[in-house]
C-alpha cells in the first residue's frame, strides 16, 4: 500500500490537530512552568477543567475534606460560599419540605464523601424504596438490551481499542504497550546518557525504530509480528492508516482517537511535540522526530499486541467489540464490571469463576443474580448516604416522606451541585484571597523624599523576591522594584568554555543577540582535579569500565558519599576550595561593525591556514610568510587563481597546490559560503548602541524609575543551588528560560554603566546621575544570599560604601532565611537570623534534601503597580510583584508589554502549581524519591514511566496535604479602569485568559480609590473603603 | 487398613492432587476466619498423625506427586485475585511439601513444629482477609488498591504476614525450606531444583498479591485502620514466629 501525498498530508494534519491539546514539555535542564491544560485555554476555565479531567483522567479540584479544612482555617470565604449556593438554589424548583440551601451547605461543609454517585442499574424509585426501608420494586422491564447503549458508550467512542480490551478481558495491553513505547523513546531520544544508542537515528524516529523493530527477535518470540504490520507501508502515515483501518476505527473519529493515544503518555508526547517545534534544538536537528512517528510506533505496537491476544479468542477490533456488546451483552457486561473494577466486591469471585467457565446458561443465571445484587447494592449505598446527609440537617423524616417527584428533584439537585462544587470552593477561596489582599493595599502615593535612597534594587518579579525585598526595605534606606528577571533583554549566552548557547529569555521569545563571556586571563591547563573528575565520569559511562573501577577506585566515591552525607556543609566548603573557582570574566555586549567582524574572521582563517600548512605539508612555522597565507586564503575564497608563493617555496606541482587549496575549502571550511555564514554569526554578537539605550530605557521606564537615581542601583538576578536535584532549574528564573538570572543582570548593568548610553538616555528624559553605578547581584533563593558581582569594575569612589551595602544585604538575607525556615523544618522552631541562615545554607548542600526550598509554591497574586501599594503588608512570598507607574506610560505600551510577557509567564507558573497540587499523580510528577533521570532531559518514576511533567510532591505538598493553595492567579493592576481595560483588550492572549476566567483580574484606580473586579464580562466596582469586608461573588454554580 | 487407603487418607490432609480439591472445596464454603483458622491448624496435624501413627511404608512416587501438587498450586496462585483463595492454595502448596520430611524420617515433634510454623501465618492472613472483606466488601486484588495510603498500619501488617507465609527469612517456613533444599541437594538435586522453583513461585505470587492491594490509586473514602491492641497482638505473634523460626533454624540446620 502506498498512500498518496494528499492522504499522507491529511493524516499528518489530523495528528497535528490531535496534538494541540497536549502541553509542551521542555527538557529538565531548563524547566519551564506551563499550564498542563494550555491546549484548552480557549475554553472557559470551568469547561476546560472538565475536558482536561476526561482527557488526562485526573482530578481538577482538591478533595472536599481539604476545602473543608481551609474553611475551618478561614481560607475560604463562608459568605461567598453561601451566596453561591443561594444562587444555585434560586435556579432550582422548590422541593416541598426540603430546605435545599441547608442541604447543600451541609453537603459542602459537613460531608466528606460524595453524596450522589453514578448508578447504572438502580433507579430513583429503587433508591427511594431503600431510603424508606422498603423492598425494592419488582424490576420487570430490565433486559440486557438496556445495557447496550451504556456499554457502547463506555467501550467504544474515542477509547483506544486495547483499553477497551483490557477493560473486558483483564489483559494488560495498555501497560505493556506503554512500556514498549517508552523503551523505544528512551532508545531514540537519549541525549548522551546511554553508552550504546539506537542505530540510524539520523533518519528519524520512525525509520530508525522500524529498522530495529524488524529485527527484534524478542518481539517475535513474544508473538508480536511487527514485520507484517510494517510491511504494509514504508511511511509512518501509511502504517497509521493501515492500523486504523485494521482496527476498524471510523475516520471521523481518528482525531479524537489520536488525542487519546497521545494523552496516554502525555509527557513523552509533550516532549516530542516541543522538540518538533524547536527547530534550533541541537538534538532535534540531529535526530528528527515528530508526533506522526510516535503515533505510528504506538499504533504498530498496539496492533501487534492485539493480534497476539486475538489468537486467544478475544475481541480485538471495534467490530468484534461491537459484536460482543450486541450479541453477548450479558457476558460483556459482567466482564466490564469485573475487569473494569466496577463490580460489587462480594460477587467478584463468583463472576470471575463464571466467566472462566464460559457456560452460557450459567452466565445468564449469574448475570441476573449480579444485576439484582448490584441494584440492591447501589440503592442501599445511595440511600445510606442520603440518610446521613438528612441526619446532618435533621430532616430524615422529610426525606422519607418525599413524593417520588420531590425525591427525584432532590437527587438531581444534589447530583448537579456536586458536579460543579469544585468551582464553588475555588471561587470562595479566591474571594477570601482577594479580600485579604485588598484589605492590605495602600493606594495613597508615596511621600515625596528630599534625598535619594542609599540603594535602589531591581528584583525579579518572582514570588521569592517579595520576602527579601520586604526585609531589605526594612533594614535601611533601600528602595526595591520588580521587573521580569531577564530585565527585558532577551539574549543568547555562550558561557566561557562552553560551545553551546543558552537562551536567557522567557520561552515565548527567541533572542536575536548573542553575548559571549570572555576572559583576559591566560588560557590555563586543565586543573588536575577537574581532569580526574572527567576521567572518572568517562570510566563510569563506558560499558566495561564499572567492572574495573568499582574494585580499583570505588573507595574514592565512598569518601565523597560519606562527606556529602555526614557533613555536607564542611565537605562542600572543602570541595569548593579544591575545585578551581571561575575566573573573572567580561561579557562581550557591543556589536561588531563589519570591519571588526571581517578582521576577526580574517585572523581566525589565517590561523587555520597556518595550522593546515604545518599539518598537511609539514612546513615549519618560520618558513610560512604572511603573503603566502594571504594568497592561499584568497585562493580558497576563489579570489586568486594564479600560482601562489607556496608552490615556489615547497616546489610542488600545480596539481598538488590545487589539491591543497581544495582541502582548505572542504576540510578547513575556508570558503566563501562558510565565510558568509561566519559573518552572519558574528553579526549576532552584541547589541548596537541604540539597542542598548532602548533596553535600558524600557527596563527603567517599565518600573517607573526615571529620576532620582541612587549611588547604587542593584540589578538582582536570581538562581538556586541544590544538590542531586534534577528539578534545580525549576527553582531558577523562569524569565531567563529556567537559568540563573545573573548574566542578564550583568548585561543590563554593563549597558547602563556606559557613558554613551547614559548620554542618549538623557535626551529621552532619563537622567542617570554620574555617580550612579549599576551592580549585578545574584539572589540565591535557596540560601537567600545576595552576592555582589563584577566589583572589580566598580569606581573607586564607591568602594567606601561597599561595607555598608554588604551589611545591609547580609541582614536582609538572614532575616529572610529566618522567615522561611519554619516552613522547611519538620517541626517548626524559632531560630535566630544567623542560625537560620546557616541552616538554609545546609539545605543547598545536602544531597539527601528533597526540598531545598519551596520555590514558587503558594503563589497566588500578581501585582502590577507601585511598590507603595503593598509595601506596608507582608505578602508571605505569594505574590509576583511588577513595578509599574501608569503615569509614565501614556500610551499603555509598557503595560501591554508587562501583561504580554510577565503576566502570561506568571499564569503558566500559577496553573502548573494549581494542577500539580490538585492531582499530583497525574498532573504533577509524584514523589522525587522514586525519580530517575531519563535520557538527560527528563525524569521518570522508577525505571520506566511516562516523562514526569509537572512539579514533584515535595514542591507542592507537605505531609500529604497541599502546601500550595491552588487558586487562579489574582492579578491586580494599579491604573484607571479604562486604561487597564484598553491594555488588556489590545493583547488578545491575555484578553482570552481573562474572559475565560483563567486569571482573576482586578483593577485598582488610585485616584478614585475604587476597585474593579472582572466578573463574567462585567466590571464590578467597589469603593476601596468598603473592601475591608469581602466582596461576594455574583457567580453561581452553573446548573 | 491397607497402606494405600492410609496414604489416600493422609493425602487428603497433607493435600496431594487430586485429593487436594476436597480441602479447597471445603475452604471455599467456609469463609469465617475462626473456622478457617481451626482448619489451617488441624488439617495438616491430622495428616501427620495418620502417617506417624500408621508407620506405613511410603512409595517413592509419592515424592513426585507431592512436589507436583505443591508446584501446581504455587503456579495457580499467580492468577488468583481473592486473598482467601490465595491463602488456601498456599496452604495446599506448603503442606504437600510435608511429605518430604515424613519420607526422610524426621522426628515427629519436629514435623509438628514444621506444620505449626507453616500454618500460623496462614491463620493470621485469614483474619486479615476477613478484615478486608469487612471494610471493602471483598479481599480482592486490583479492586481495592492503594491500601498503603488508605489503611497504612493494616497494610504494613498484611505485607509482613504475606512475607511470613511465603517463607522469607527469618520466619519458620524459610528455615524449613532451607533445610529441605540443603538435605536434598546432594542426594536428589532435581528435588532441590523443584523446591527452589516452588519457592520462587510463592515469592512471585506474594509480590503480585501485595502489588494488587497495597500500591496503586487509593480510595478517597476514609476507612478505619487497625487499632493499637489488634496491631500489638499481631506483632506479638509475628515476633513469636521469628523467634520460633530462629530456634527451629538452630535445631534443623
Amino acid at each position: 500500500m502506498t498512500l498518496s501525498l494528499g492522504r499522507r498530508l491529511s493524516i499528518r494534519s489530523m495528528i497535528y490537530v490531535a496534538g494541540e491539546q497536549i502541553p509542551y514539555f521542555w527538557p529538565m535542564r531548563t524547566f519551564i512552568h506551563h499550564n498542563p491544560l494550555h491546549g484548552l485555554e480557549d475554553l472557559p476555565f470551568e469547561q476546560a477543567v472538565q475536558e482536561g479531567k476526561r482527557l488526562f483522567r485526573g482530578h481538577v479540584f482538591l478533595r472536599r475534606p481539604v476545602y473543608q479544612e481551609y474553611l475551618q482555617q478561614g481560607k475560604v470565604n463562608h459568605d461567598d460560599l453561601t451566596a453561591q449556593v443561594a444562587a444555585f438554589v434560586a435556579k432550582r424548583d422548590n422541593i416541598p419540605g426540603i430546605d435545599l440551601q441547608q442541604w447543600l451547605m451541609a453537603l459542602l461543609t459537613q460531608t466528606e464523601q460524595k453524596v450522589v454517585f453514578r448508578h447504572n442499574i438502580a433507579s430513583d424509585a429503587d433508591i427511594q424504596a431503600a431510603v424508606n426501608g422498603q423492598q425494592l420494586p419488582q424490576e420487570d422491564a430490565f433486559t440486557p438490551a438496556t445495557l447496550v447503549p451504556y456499554l457502547r458508550h463506555e467501550l467504544l467512542g474515542d477509547r483506544p481499542v486495547y483499553d477497551a480490551v483490557d477493560a473486558l478481558y483483564g489483559t494488560a495491553i495498555g501497560a505493556e504497550l506503554d512500556e514498549l513505547v517508552i523503551k523505544s523513546c528512551l532508545d531514540f531520544f537519549d541525549e548522551g546518557q546511554s553508552v550504546w544508542s539506537m542505530p540510524g537515528r539520523k533518519r528519524g524516529f520512525f525509520r530508525a525504530w522500524r529498522e530495529v523493530a524488524n529485527r527484534n527477535i524478542r518481539l517475535y518470540l513474544r508473538g508480536m509480528h511487527i514485520q507484517d504490520i510494517l510491511a504494509a507501508d514504508d511511511t509512518p502515515e501509511g502504517v497509521i492508516a493501515h492500523v486504523m483501518s485494521t482496527l476498524g476505527i471510523p475516520e471521523d473519529r481518528w482525531v479524537h482517537y489520536f488525542t487519546r493515544e497521545l494523552a496516554q503518555l502525555h509527557g513523552w508526547a509533550g516532549f516530542i511535540r516541543w522538540r518538533w517545534n524547536a527547530k534550533n534544538y541541537y538534538w532535534s536537528q540531529r535526530y528528527p522526530a515528530d508526533l506522526i512517528d510516535l503515533i505510528a510506533v504506538r499504533l504498530t505496537f498496539a496492533l501487534a499486541l492485539l493480534s497476539e491476544r486475538g489468537r486467544k479468542d478475544i475481541a480485538t477490533t471495534v467490530s468484534e467489540i461491537e459484536e460482543a456488546i450486541e450479541g453477548n451483552t450479558m457476558e460483556t457486561f459482567l466482564r466490564y464490571e469485573l475487569f473494569g473494577k466496577r463490580i460489587v466486591p462480594a460477587m467478584a469471585r463468583r463472576v470471575e469463576q463464571t466467566l472462566a467457565r464460559a457456560n452460557p446458561s450459567r452466565t445468564k443465571k449469574v448475570f441476573h443474580e449480579y444485576v439484582e445484587c448490584k441494584r440492591q447494592h447501589e440503592a442501599g449505598n445511595q440511600a445510606d448516604r442520603l440518610h446521613r446527609l438528612a441526619l446532618r440537617v435533621d430532616q430524615t423524616e422529610t426525606l422519607e416522606s418525599l413524593s417520588p417527584e420531590g425525591f427525584n428533584d432532590l437527587l438531581d439537585s444534589l447530583r448537579l451541585f456536586e458536579r460543579y462544587e469544585g468551582m464553588a470552593w475555588l471561587r470562595a477561596m479566591e474571594a477570601q484571597a482577594i479580600s485579604t489582599l485588598l484589605s492590605g493595599v495602600n493606594p495613597a502615593p508615596p511621600e515625596p523624599r528630599k534625598k535619594r535612597p542609599f540603594v535602589q534594587s531591581l528584583f525579579c518579579i518572582d514570588t521569592r523576591s517579595e520576602r527579601i525585598r520586604r526585609h531589605l526595605e526594612g533594614v535601611g534606606d533601600y528602595h526595591t522594584y520588580g521587573i521580569a528577571g531577564f530585565f527585558g533583554v532577551p539574549l543568547s549566552f555562550m558561557e566561557l568554555g562552553k560551545g553551546s548557547e543558552m537562551h536567557l529569555a522567557p520561552v515565548l521569545l527567541t533572542p536575536k543577540n548573542l553575548v559571549l563571556e570572555m576572559t583576559v586571563a591566560d588560557a590555563e591547563d586543565v586543573h588536575p582535579v577537574t581532569a580526574l573528575e572527567k576521567a572518572m565520569h568517562e570510566l563510569k559511562e563506558s560499558v566495561f569500565g564499572p567492572f574495573v573501577t568499582v574494585e580499583a577506585i570505588g573507595l574514592l566515591f565512598g569518601f565523597d558519599m560519606v562527606g556529602k552525607t555526614l557533613m555536607p556543609q564542611t565537605y562542600n566548603h572543602w570541595r569548593k576550595r579544591v575545585f578551581r573557582k571561575k575566573r573573572s570574566t567580561h561579557l562581550l555586549i557591543d556589536k561588531l561593525d563589519r570591519e571588526q567582524a571581517d578582521s576577526i574572521l580574517r585572523t581566525v582563517q589565517r590561523a587555520v591556514i597556518i595550522m593546515a600548512i604545518e599539518q598537511d605539508l609539514d612546513l615549519e612555522a618560520e618558513r610560512i610568510s604572511d603573503d603566502m597565507v594571504r594568497e592561499l586564503r584568497e585562493a580558497a575564497l576563489g579570489r586568486h587563481s594564479e600560482a601562489t608563493e607556496l608552490a615556489s617555496t615547497l616546489d610542488i606541482s600545480k596539481q598538488q597546490e590545487r589539491e591543497f587549496v581544495l582541502r582548505l575549502r572542504d576540510t578547513y571550511q575556508i570558503n566563501a559560503a562558510y565565510t558568509q555564514l561566519q559573518m552572519e554569526r558574528l553579526a549576532r554578537i552584541g547589541f548596537s548602541l541604540d539597542e542598548q539605550v532602548g533596553f535600558v530605557s524600557q527596563a527603567l521606564r517599565s518600573i517607573g524609575l526615571t529620576r532620582n537615581f541612587s549611588r547604587f542601583v542593584l540589578l538582582v538576578g536570581h538562581g538556586s543551588s541544590s544538590e542531586n536535584n534534577p528539578y534545580e532549574s525549576a527553582l531558577d528564573c523562569g524569565a531567563c528560560g529556567g537559568n540563573h538570572g545573573l548574566v542578564s543582570a550583568r548585561v543590563l548593568a554593563q549597558m547602563a554603566n556606559k557613558k554613551e548610553v547614559r548620554r542618549k538616555l538623557r535626551t529621552q528624559g532619563i537622567d542617570i546621575a554620574d555617580d550612579t553605578w549599576f551592580v549585578a547581584v545574584l539572589h540565591n533563593t535557596t540560601t537567600d544570599e545576595l552576592e555582589l558581582n563584577d566589583l572589580d569594575h566598580i569606581p573607586s569612589t564607591h568602594i567606601f560604601y561597599i561595607d555598608r551595602l554588604r551589611n545591609g544585604l547580609l541582614a536582609a538575607s538572614r532575616l529572610c532565611a529566618q522567615e522561611r525556615l519554619p516552613d522547611l523544618q519538620i517541626k517548626p522552631q524559632h531560630r535566630e537570623p544567623a542560625v537560620a541562615y546557616r541552616e538554609v545554607e545546609r539545605n543547598a548542600m545536602d544531597w539527601s534534601q528533597v526540598r531545598p526550598e519551596w520555590g514558587l509554591s503558594r503563589n497566588a497574586y500578581m501585582i502590577i503597580g507601585r511598590r507603595s501599594l503593598t509595601r506596608d503588608m507582608s505578602l508571605e512570598g505569594r505574590s509576583f510583584l511588577h513595578s509599574y507607574d501608569y503615569r509614565q506610560d501614556p500610551r499603555q505600551r509598557l503595560l501591554e508589554n508587562i501583561i504580554t510577557g510577565p503576566l502570561v509567564v506568571a499564569q503558566w507558573i500559577n496553573m502548573e502549581h494549581y494542577f500539580s497540587t490538585v492531582d499530583n499523580e497525574r498532573f504533577g510528577s509524584s514523589s522525587k524519591v522514586y525519580h530517575n533521570v531519563a535520557g538527560r532531559f527528563g525524569v521518570m518514576t522508577g525505571g520506566l514511566s511516562d516523562l514526569r511533567t509537572g512539579l514533584p510532591s515535595q514542591t507542592v505538598l507537605n505531609k500529604g496535604m497541599p502546601y500550595h493553595e491552588p487558586l487562579r492567579l489574582i492579578t491586580l493592576i494599579e491604573a484607571p479602569l479604562e486604561f487597564a481595560q484598553n491594555a488588556v483588550e489590545s493583547v488578545v492572549a491575555v484578553r482570552n485568559l481573562v474572559a475565560n476566567d483563567w486569571i482573576r483580574l482586578l483593577v485598582i484606580d488610585p485616584v478614585k480609590q475604587i476597585v474593579y473586579t472582572y466578573n463574567k464580562g462585567e466590571w464590578d466596582a467597589q469603593p476601596l473603603s468598603d473592601v475591608k469586608t469581602p466582596s461576594l461573588a455574583k457567580e453561581s454554580i452553573t446548573p | 487398613m491397607p497402606d494405600l487407603l492410609i496414604i489416600l487418607l493422609a493425602g487428603l490432609f497433607l493435600p496431594l492432587f487430586p485429593l487436594s480439591m476436597v480441602f479447597n472445596a471445603l475452604l471455599d464454603r467456609i469463609q469465617h476466619p475462626w473456622l478457617r483458622s481451626v482448619l489451617f491448624i488441624a488439617w495438616p496435624f491430622n495428616g501427620l498423625f495418620i502417617l506417624l501413627y500408621s508407620q506405613v511404608n511410603l512409595p517413592d512416587w509419592l515424592l513426585a506427586l507431592a512436589l507436583s501438587t505443591s508446584a501446581l498450586y504455587a503456579f495457580r496462585m499467580l492468577s488468583l485475585r481473592e486473598v482467601n483463595q490465595w491463602n488456601q492454595f498456599l496452604a495446599t502448596s506448603l503442606w504437600s511439601l510435608l511429605w518430604l520430611p515424613v519420607m526422610q524420617d524426621t522426628p515427629p515433634a519436629l514435623l509438628y513444629g514444621y506444620a505449626i510454623g507453616m500454618s500460623v501465618p496462614l491463620v493470621l492472613l485469614a483474619f486479615l482477609s476477613a478484615g478486608l472483606v469487612r471494610r471493602f466488601g471483598a479481599a480482592y486484588t486490583g479492586l481495592t488498591t492503594g491500601l498503603a495510603r488508605t489503611i497504612p498500619r493494616y497494610s504494613g501488617l498484611l505485607v509482613t504476614v504475606v512475607v511470613a507465609a511465603i517463607a522469607t527469612p527469618l520466619f519458620p517456613s524459610f528455615f524449613i525450606m532451607l533445610h529441605l533444599v540443603v538435605d536434598s541437594l546432594s542426594v536428589m538435586p532435581l528435588v532441590a531444583m523443584a523446591l527452589l522453583l516452588i519457592w520462587l513461585l510463592w515469592s512471585w505470587a506474594g509480590a503480585q498479591l501485595i502489588q494488587g492491594l497495597i500500591v496503586g490509586r487509593a480510595s478517597d473514602i476514609k476507612i478505619a485502620d487497625m487499632g493499637n491492641t489488634t496491631i500489638t497482638l499481631y506483632s506479638m505473634v509475628l515476633i513469636a514466629l521469628v523467634v520460633g523460626g530462629i530456634i527451629l533454624g538452630g535445631v534443623i540446620l
